[in-house]
């Protein structure tokens, strides 16, 4: 080992000390900066990860629409069955009824499903807490979680549905009783909204509460493993035709603005967390630079003895490093422990603050979702090296510039 | 060739600017230095000995005059192979132990070898502190660092030593030990020695005896 890196790991870990205070103290620094940063992009990139899944899964992949409603929805879905990335299709319709259970109202979205070709494309089935979708026929009704809880709903309750047809028919003196349905099931996705207005019935009686015929609103499409979305999206829309009016769009491309919103969010954090490092690394510097004053001349020995000034340079420079290497695996290391026990600590910290509810609602989730991409773990790591490294560059130059024969002389 | 002097320097002059005063210090020393001859320099305080050392090792420009090394001209890079130099204030490195201390000096030349670990523990030996070689200078006495610092100045068998008072910080008997040790051991490997000292017996060790007044020797 040249004698620069030599002497920097020794005055890092001197011989014969156990404890190395100060070393520790400054990786602490770095270490804290690091571990935030990761515990922050993690759970921000769980929440973006959530966000996503839920919408492929209660949206699909790609969706097709058309301006009014599909006519002939067989047809197509035979159509958009041939193009390449394409797995299955399921046809939906939905509205906002009126719901009713023991007149207590509530007024959520509705979506007809086919159950024939449902569960090929989006997983219904597995956010279904209580009950089950097979028991699900024209005259039942599967309610989300929390409405299900407001309206004090449960297996078997009874439920009137009042749709926009009806109020239609009442302006011609018509009278059209709601329908009356069986709640077979009860399904959770675990996102507030969603969870607390959202409603699920046959396609067929969609249809029947809409007065839509045969016609849906649109078909939501599957496609293979590892497909791009945005491209299966596009080559649908190539072999409509030019008169189609059918218009395919992928999940990225209909949630676009909310997704850039979540982007940005997480870059913002990124950047605004990058600080604790930047000032991590100026106590890192601090150090450094006391260092250099008290070893003023030892570094005048050094150059007696023949060492170059980029060399005492060097000295500094790598101790800068490995403050930022020891700090970066130490943040590593706490930042995925801290991610770990995230949902033991929440619940322990709303056990004692009996603020449960708060979370979810305020948060949409009922847990701390976290989800760390590659990326960003290793743009974190890259950051905090290269601003320990930069942070040892100023006292390295002063230790260089610093000539032997006047280093000697300091008292 | 054994006739080239280790060192020689002619005429030379060095002055400080002390605010808007040149403080002349050296006014025209001259000074030749035979391979293995130990001369020492004694002088007033504030004569300007320590001024010529940083002259003679190359670690200070003079103003005029010309200086050779072994019939060559100084270049900082043959430094480390050519002299090693102790100083008042041993100067070790306070996180590594002796025996690193010594090897420091090969260290910084090349990265030191099974040959080069060998000769720094000799020498540690050689200067009686083989019990103590993996001390840090913390744990040592003045006079246990003076020997390390003699040691490394050894390390790299250089052809001459410069030595800055080298017994300054040291009491009377600790001093004279160190002065022997080190006077025997340039003896012995044929290094020449310039020491600066204020102790007349010291300087009497030596072979010749130089005296610094008003910038020149007299
Ligand atoms: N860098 C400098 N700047 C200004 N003046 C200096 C500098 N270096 C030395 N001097 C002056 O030069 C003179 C000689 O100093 P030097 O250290 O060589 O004396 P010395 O003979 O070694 O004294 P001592 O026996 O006390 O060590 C002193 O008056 C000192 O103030
Ligand atoms: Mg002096």
């Amino acid at each position: 080992m040249p004698w620069y890196l030599y002497l920097a790991l020794k005055q890092l870990f001197p011989s014969g000390r156990k404890f190395p205070f100060f070393t520790v103290i400054s990786m602490l620094g770095v270490a804290l900066g690091v571990m935030l940063l990761v515990v922050a992009t993690s759970v921000m990139g769980g929440f973006g990860y959530q966000i996503r899944q839920m919408i492929v899964d209660t949206q699909g992949e790609v969706q097709l629409r058309d301006r009014g409603f599909i006519e002939d929805v067989g047809a197509l879905q035979k159509k958009v069955a041939q193009v390449p990335g394409v797995v299955a299709t399921t046809p939906f319709a939905e509205g906002v009824v009126m719901l009713q259970c023991d007149r207590k109202p509530a007024f959520p979205v509705i979506q007809g499903v086919d159950l024939d070709s449902v569960t090929k494309v989006i997983p219904l089935d597995r956010y279904i807490r209580v009950g089950n979708l097979s028991d699900l026929d024209d005259d039942s009704i599967i309610l989300s979680s929390k409405l299900a809880l407001s309206i004090g709903a449960r297996i078997g309750s009874k439920v009137e549905v009042y749709s926009p047809l009806l109020l239609e028919r009442m302006k011609n003196d018509e009278v059209l009783l709601p329908r009356q349905l069986t709640v077979v099931g009860i399904f959770e996705i675990g996102h507030q909204q969603l969870d607390s207005s959202v409603v699920l019935v046959t396609l067929r009686l969609m249809q029947d509460l809409y007065g839509l015929g045969h016609a849906v609103h649109g078909v939501n499409v599957k496609i293979a493993e590892g497909a791009d979305p945005d491209r299966v999206a596009g080559a649908i829309n190539r072999s409509m035709g030019a008169q189609s009016t059918v218009q395919a769009k992928s999940w990225i491309d209909a949630n676009e603005d909310f997704l850039f919103v979540l982007q940005l969010e997480k870059n913002m954090i990124f950047f605004l967390l990058t600080f604790i490092i930047i000032v991590a690394a100026f106590s890192v510097m601090s150090s450094l630079l006391i260092s250099v004053v008290r070893k003023t001349r030892e570094i005048g020995l050094l150059g007696a003895l023949g060492g170059k000034p980029r060399h005492v340079a060097a000295c500094f420079c790598f101790q800068g490093f490995l403050i930022g290497l020891g700090g970066t695996v130490g943040g590593l290391a706490m930042g995925f422990g801290a991610l770990a026990l995230r949902n033991d600590a929440i619940r322990i910290f709303t056990q004692l603050t009996g603020s449960e509810e708060v979370l979810a609602r305020f948060y949409q989730f009922s847990q701390l979702p976290s989800h760390p991409v590659r990326g960003d773990i290793i743009m974190i790591i890259v950051c905090s090296i290269v601003i320990s490294t930069l942070a040892g560059l100023i006292p390295a130059w002063r230790a260089a510039r610093l000539k032997p024969v006047e280093a000697l002389r300091s008292e | 060739m054994s006739n080239t002097p280790i060192i020689s320097a002619r005429g030379l002059t060095k002055s400080f600017l002390s605010g808007d005063r040149r403080i002349e210090v050296l006014r025209g020393v001259d000074l030749e230095v035979a391979a293995g001859e130990s001369v020492s320099i004694r002088g007033e305080s504030g004569s300007g000995k320590s001024t010529l050392l940083n002259l003679l090792s190359g670690l200070d420009a003079p103003d005029t005059g010309t200086l050779a090394w072994a019939g060559a001209p100084v270049e900082a890079d043959r430094r480390a192979a050519f002299l090693g130099i102790v100083f008042q204030s041993f100067y070790l490195i306070p996180e590594i132990d002796a025996l690193a201390n010594v090897l420091m000096a090969s260290r910084i030349i090349q990265v030191p070898g099974a040959a080069e670990r060998a000769r720094a523990k000799e020498l540690i030996a050689r200067v009686g502190l083989q019990e103590r070689a993996t001390h840090l200078p913390a744990q040592l006495s003045g006079g246990e660092r003076q020997r390390v610092a003699v040691a490394r100045a050894l390390m790299n068998s250089p052809k001459l030593i410069l030595a800055d008072e080298p017994t300054g910080n040291l009491d009377e008997h600790t001093g004279d030990a160190v002065i022997d040790l080190l006077l025997g051991l340039c003896r012995e490997t044929g290094t020449a020695l310039v020491l600066v000292t204020h102790n007349a017996a010291h300087a009497a060790k030596c072979a010749r005896g130089l005296r610094l007044r008003d910038g020149r020797f007299v």
